[in-house]
This record gives structure tokens, sequence and C-alpha cells, in this order.
């Protein structure tokens, strides 16, 4: 269950968040919500690629496992990457609306949300911590990433540039599992883009994100490394 | 003014507007180029004087294709054309003039159908119609249920699906297309004259205020007046009145009691005395029309008739919106491709509306046209033969396949129904099919060429449906294989079951179509 509540120093003065990466806490997914101004930090770790919601709409993702519920970056307690995830690192915090600004929400019925242990809010005096600060700036900056993403959707579609793909993944055990449901850049079309289209892509600061996700399918080979590690390691 | 057999085919000029004029339009302009300018020149002249001729509302799942390689949107067509989707026929009353007499005709081919005879497992269930057991498409239609999902992109399906448009819709939706897009020139005119070569061919089509319009091919879609192919070059239309009796059609447009009424999935096509009542669901209205035999039954009784249909299915008397009555001559030109002038859609020819096929016609000349466009004047002799004797087959077998939805009647409440069973109406080859049939289910064999107007799970579903049973053969055979057809009996009623659980309502997914749009990809 969720329940939300604007962060306060007052009523939330002495909660503690924990921080672990861990499949208890919720980081078991799949992937996570990304925008194209994360491209840039993701593509050196993990797959880009779009996948649609129950409505057909269209939005990148950092692919995380191939299964549903099942992250192949979580080792442990430790996130085995150099980078994590906006989407991943801002839980149990979310933005929200206080009357005309935005503001920092919090789910009290997180796991992640304790009194005993954990990453403190605030200071003595009331004050921001600086990992409140921190998560400041991550809700503001995906707040703002995600905004843009339905305009940077319909730009790619505009120009055929989204494919669906299927990915048949033998792993070392023989077994054959197939990823599918997801889209990625048809490079193709990519390549076949005029000086004037690629122009208006750049001016709409669309060019590198769209550079950065090709980059990234060089990750799928590491994906597959990871699964085969993990059913070696009976995960 | 002479023509040389070399000359180059460059440009075509279509004379007629409407459904058959823009759609021709367009598949041949997006076929060849004509937007680039290094392409076939496309012209076409409506007269704002000629209305159209109104209905024209049912396709088959080939318009799926079609407007997919104009380049329209689907979401923009379902929007400005209030279409819904349709999922196939439903014929009422048509084996028995009894409450509850009813069988469907889906689009979607039976699990197993070419790997099993069905029909040989059916009879092992007599007492079930042969579409609900063998087709999961039936039970989505009377479940209600729209043949995609919200995420499902353009022009694909869950269940094989067509539309119910507005036919005016359409041909508006398809000029803007074609002049804004496709790079078709839109001549806003009356033709009052044609210009013509030594050799008989058309030279020009002279209008009021655009002067001569020159051409190397001419379409006619001029509707049944057939201007060109019919008054101009003088071909006949071969009438199949001797085997389709109905030559007379009154149509309404009637809209719903409110916004919560069902929108059908199917033509629902209900039998009348001497005649056939179509309800046809739109979006915003519906479209329902009695086709009946002017030999059998008066004017006057015929609209009492549909008007008493509308009242009973939710349709209110002041809401009755008439339009003109259309005559209809049935029957088609053999000769529809004559010197350089082809004629398209109602020019043609026309049959009673019982199965779509004018639309679908309509497709299938537009696309062989724009395939097999010759270059040159002395190539179009050759086309041309080739696509009269193409069409010759087809018009006959729409001809069989309509008939085939009477002779199997068992109503016999009027001359209407019995002359239609009368063996000098019935066409020697559908005799002979039905003679076969009594030991062999309709297969490829019998609709042995490429693109049929219909597929033989067409026929099998009109001929079961209508209580056709095939009789034993003396011997056995594998293809009759009791056990398999069960197994593929399960594996539909399973597909019916996943699918009325994932699929949203029609009119919920039509809402969803207009207000957020289907996914491109």
């Amino acid at each position: 269950m969720t329940r939300h509540a604007q962060l306060n120093n007052i009523d939330h003065k002495d909660l503690r968040i924990d921080t672990r990466r861990s499949a208890t806490l919720g980081d078991d997914v799949a992937f996570a919500a990304t925008f194209p101004a994360e491209f840039r930090d993701l593509q050196a770790y993990y797959p880009i690629v779009f996948r649609k919601d129950a409505n057909g709409t269209l939005s990148p993702v950092a692919l995380l496992g191939f299964q549903e519920g099942h992250n192949l970056f979580l080792d442990g307690e430790r996130w085995d990457a150099a980078y994590l995830p906006l989407a991943i690192e801002r839980n149990p915090f979310l933005i929200g609306r206080g009357g005309e600004e935005v503001t920092v929400h919090i789910d009290l019925d997180s796991p992640r949300v304790r009194n005993d242990a954990g990453e403190p809010l605030f200071r003595e005096h009331g004050g921001n911590t600086e990992y409140l600060d921190r998560i400041a700036s991550v809700l503001l900056t995906l707040h703002n990433g995600l905004q843009r993403v339905p305009a940077f959707i319909d730009a790619l579609l505009a120009r055929e540039l989204l494919e669906s793909f299927v990915l048949d993944i033998e792993l070392d055990d023989g077994s054959v599992n197939r990823l599918a449901g997801y889209y990625t850049i048809n490079e193709d079309r990519l390549r076949a883009l005029d000086a004037a289209a690629l122009g208006e892509l750049h001016a709409a600061g669309y060019l590198e994100p769209v550079f950065m996700a090709v980059a990234s399918a060089s990750n799928f080979r590491d994906l597959i490394e990871r699964m085969n590690r993990s059913r070696a390691g009976g995960r | 003014m002479r023509q040389g057999v070399d000359q180059p085919i460059k440009h075509v000029v279509i004379l007629g507007g409407g459904s058959a004029g823009w759609l021709t339009a367009a598949v041949l302009a997006a076929e060849h180029n004509t937007a680039s300018g290094s392409g076939l020149r496309i012209t076409l002249i409506e007269s704002p004087e000629v209305a159209t001729v109104g209905v024209g509302e049912g396709t088959w799942p080939t318009m799926r294709d079609t407007l997919r390689r104009t380049g329209v949107s689907e979401t923009d067509f379902i929007r400005e054309c209030d279409a819904a989707f349709k999922q196939g026929s439903k014929f009422v009353r048509w084996r028995e003039e009894v409450d509850g007499d009813y069988y469907h005709h889906p689009f979607v081919l039976p699990p197993g159908f070419l790997e099993t005879h069905l029909a040989a497992g059916w009879m092992a269930h007599p007492d079930v119609p042969f579409s609900m057991l063998t087709c999961f498409q039936a039970h989505l239609c009377e479940a209600g249920k729209a043949p995609k999902q919200f995420a499902t992109p353009e022009w694909a399906a869950v269940a094989n699906y067509s539309y119910h448009l507005d036919a005016a819709k359409l041909g508006v939706f398809m000029r803007k297309h074609c002049v804004e897009k496709l790079g078709v020139r839109h001549v806003a005119d009356h033709m009052v004259g044609i210009d013509t070569h030594d050799n008989g061919d058309i030279a020009a089509l002279r209008t009021r205020e655009h002067g001569a319009i020159a051409g190397d091919l001419f379409v006619d879609c001029s509707g049944m007046r057939a201007l060109l192919i019919g008054q101009h070059y003088g071909i006949e239309i071969e009438s199949q009145k001797d085997v389709l009796f109905n030559d007379r059609a009154i149509a309404t447009r009637v809209p719903y009691a409110d916004r919560t009424v069902e929108i059908a999935c199917q033509t629902i096509s209900t039998a009348q005395e001497a005649g056939w009542i179509w309800d046809i669901g739109l979006q915003s209205r519906r479209g329902i029309g009695h086709v009946y035999s002017s030999a059998h039954t008066s004017d006057e009784a015929a609209e009492a008739a549909l008007r008493r249909y509308i009242v009973a299915t939710g349709g209110r008397e002041q809401d009755i919106d008439t339009l003109p009555k259309i005559m209809i001559r049935p029957g088609f030109r053999r000769g529809g491709w004559h010197r350089n002038c082809v004629a398209i859609g109602l020019s043609s020819g026309f049959m009673e509306p019982l199965e779509a096929s004018s639309l679908a016609m309509v497709e299938l000349a537009a696309g062989m046209l724009a395939d097999q466009m010759p270059a040159t004047r002395a190539a179009m002799d050759i086309v041309s033969r080739r696509y009269n004797d193409t069409f010759s087959y087809r018009w006959d077998r729409i001809v069989d396949f309509l008939k085939l939805h009477y002779v199997l009647s068992k109503r016999d409440d009027s001359e209407y129904w019995r002359d239609n069973r009368r063996p000098e109406t019935i066409p020697g080859r559908l005799r002979e099919l039905l003679e076969l049939w009594r030991h062999q289910p309709p297969s490829r064999y019998d609709l042995n060429r490429v693109e049929e107007v219909f597929p033989s799970a067409s026929y099998q579903f009109i001929l079961y449906g209508m209580g056709f049973m095939p009789g034993e053969r003396p011997t056995t055979r594998r293809m009759d294989d009791v056990a398999r057809a069960e197994g593929f009996f399960r594996e539909s009623a399973e597909m019916a079951r996943r699918m009325l659980a994932a699929l949203p309502g029609h009119r919920e997914m039509l809402d969803h179509v207009n207000t957020r749009g289907m996914p491109r990809i």
C-alpha cells in the first residue's frame, strides 16, 4: 500500500531512510523509468529501450533484467553498477503538489521509512540534511526530465525512429528465453535521415539521447552474462 | 488526334469523387509517386452538382491494408469517418422465419481450418452453431467486444476486423489526404463533353470552367450513371436479375437513443418477406436500409417493414432520416476496361450489399490497376484483357456467394423465398459446388485463384450457418478427423475465454481512439 505525505520537518523530524539496495526494500524491478537527459549516464551500463503502458503510450526505460520482478543488478545489498538510475535512487520519495509549488512527498508505507536506523532527513534545528538536499535535486531532475518524454517520443514516432524488437537469448544452461514487448531505435531509419531531419532533432536536443540509446544496446551482452551468473548462482 | 502505341501513360484522369474515386486516386497516387513529381500525374474531376449515392458503409478486412498503404493514420480515419469496428456479419431469420434464428459470418479464420475438416467435428454437435463452435470471434461479437486493445498499434488486430464507415465522410477524408499529401489535382467542375482520338480512345474530358482535361487513362467513377463506360462507350450491364431478384433499396439514418446504447460489432442482416434489412452501427448513428424485389412486394410495404424494424430495434419514428430511393440493376459489366477507360465502383456494376462486396471490389480494382498500370498504350490492351478476365471471374463469384445465402433457406412465407430456390435461378457453377459440398467442405480447390473476393472459410460459414448438413462419404478419410476437430474447438473456446477477459468493449475502444488515439507502433 502507499501512503503519501508532503514532507515537513515537524511530523517527519525523526524519520530515517534505509538506503540499502535490496529486493526486500522494493528494488527487484526489471526496468526503471528514465528520460532523455539521463541517457548519457545510463548508456554505459544499461540497455535503454522503450515500453508501452496499458494505453499504448511509449516511454523510455533502463532495462535491469529480462524477467518481471528480477533485477540483475542487485547483488546482495549492493547495486552492481557505478551509476544508479534516478528513478531507483529517489525511493521512497516522489514529487507532489503542495498548493502552487512542487514539493517533496514521501511514501510513509515504504519499508525504507524507519525510526531507528538509516539516513536522517532533518538536522537538529529543522534544516535539510545533505541527503535530503540530494533527494530534492534528484526529484526535480526526474520531474523535469519526465515532462520532456512525450515530446521526445512524438518526435521519434514522427520520423519512424522506433521499432518493436524481440531478443531470443540462449543461456549457458541451454535454455532459450525471449524478451518481447519492447521497442528500440530503428537504426536503418536513423542512418537514412537527411541533414534537415538531423538538424531538427539536434535543435530539439534529441540527437544526443538517440545516439546514446543506440550505444546502450551493447549492454545486452552484459545483461545476458548477468543472467548466466544468476542462473549458475541459483538466484 | 492520333494515338501512338508507344504513347507513354503519364496522366490518369478520374471522373467522379465519392468513395470509389478518392480511394482509387489515393491508391494510385501512393503507389505511383504522384507527390514526387516524377510519378504518374493524377487528376480527379468531381462535379459539385452530382451527389454521391449516400450509402456504402460496410467493408472487408482488406480495407485496413488499403488505407494503411495510402499513408493515412487509422486514428484520423476512425475519428473523421464516424467509423466503428466490424467483425463480420450476422444473418437473422434467413433460414427460418422464427425468433432466435441467426448465424454468424466472422472474419477470423477458425483455428485448424487448414489442417482438418472442421465440419466433420461439428456434426457431433448439431445443436451448436458452426460459427460459435469453431470461431472465437462469434463470441466476441455477442459480448460486444472490440477487436483490439488500447495498446494495439494502428492497423494491427487482435481479432481480424474491418470497418463500418460513413461513405460520404470517407470521400471527404480521402480527398483531403489526396490533395494535401499525395499530390492529386482536384478539379471541382462538371463534365460537359468528351473528346476522342481517331482510334476511339478518349482524348480529354471537357469541363465547364476548366476546359478540356486531357489524359492517357480515364477511370470512370461516376457511379450508376457510368458516363464513360456506359453512356459513351455503350458497354452493357449483364443483368443478374434472374438470379438475385432485389432491385430497390430504401436507406435511412437513425440516431442512437443515447450514448450508452451498444454499437453493434457486425453488420446485421435481417431477412424479410421479399428482401432483407441491413443495420450498420457507426459511432454516431445507425445506417439501416431495406433491399427488396419490386416484383415481390410494393414500395409501401417495404417502407412499412423498414419502419417497423427501426422501431423494434430501439429507433424512434420521428428520428428517421430517409435518403432518396435507390434503383438497383443487379448486374455488372464484363468489359469494365474498354480501350483507355476503366470503370471502378458502381459504374462497373452492383449487386445487393449483402456481403459488403462493393467497396471490396473498389479496393481490388484500384489495387490491380496500381500494381499493373501499363507503361504504354500498347501494354494497356494486354493489361485490360487480363483485368477484364480477372474481374469477370470475381463478379461471377460474388453472384454465386450471394445466391448461396438464399438457396438453402427453408423460409416458405412468400413467393420470394420459394422463387429463390427454383433451380433455373441458381447458377450452374453454384449447383455443382453444392453437389460437391455434400461430401467435402468448401476449400481452396473451389476458389482457386489468387486474391479471391471471398475466402473458402466464408463459404463454410454461410453453408453451415444456413444449416447445410454434409452427408457421409462412402469411405473414410484422414481429413475427417473428429477428435482432431474437437481439439481445435477446445482451442477456440480457450481463445474466446482469454479474449473476452482481455478486450475492451466496442464503445469503450472507440471512445479511447477518439480521446487518446491509437499508438503508431
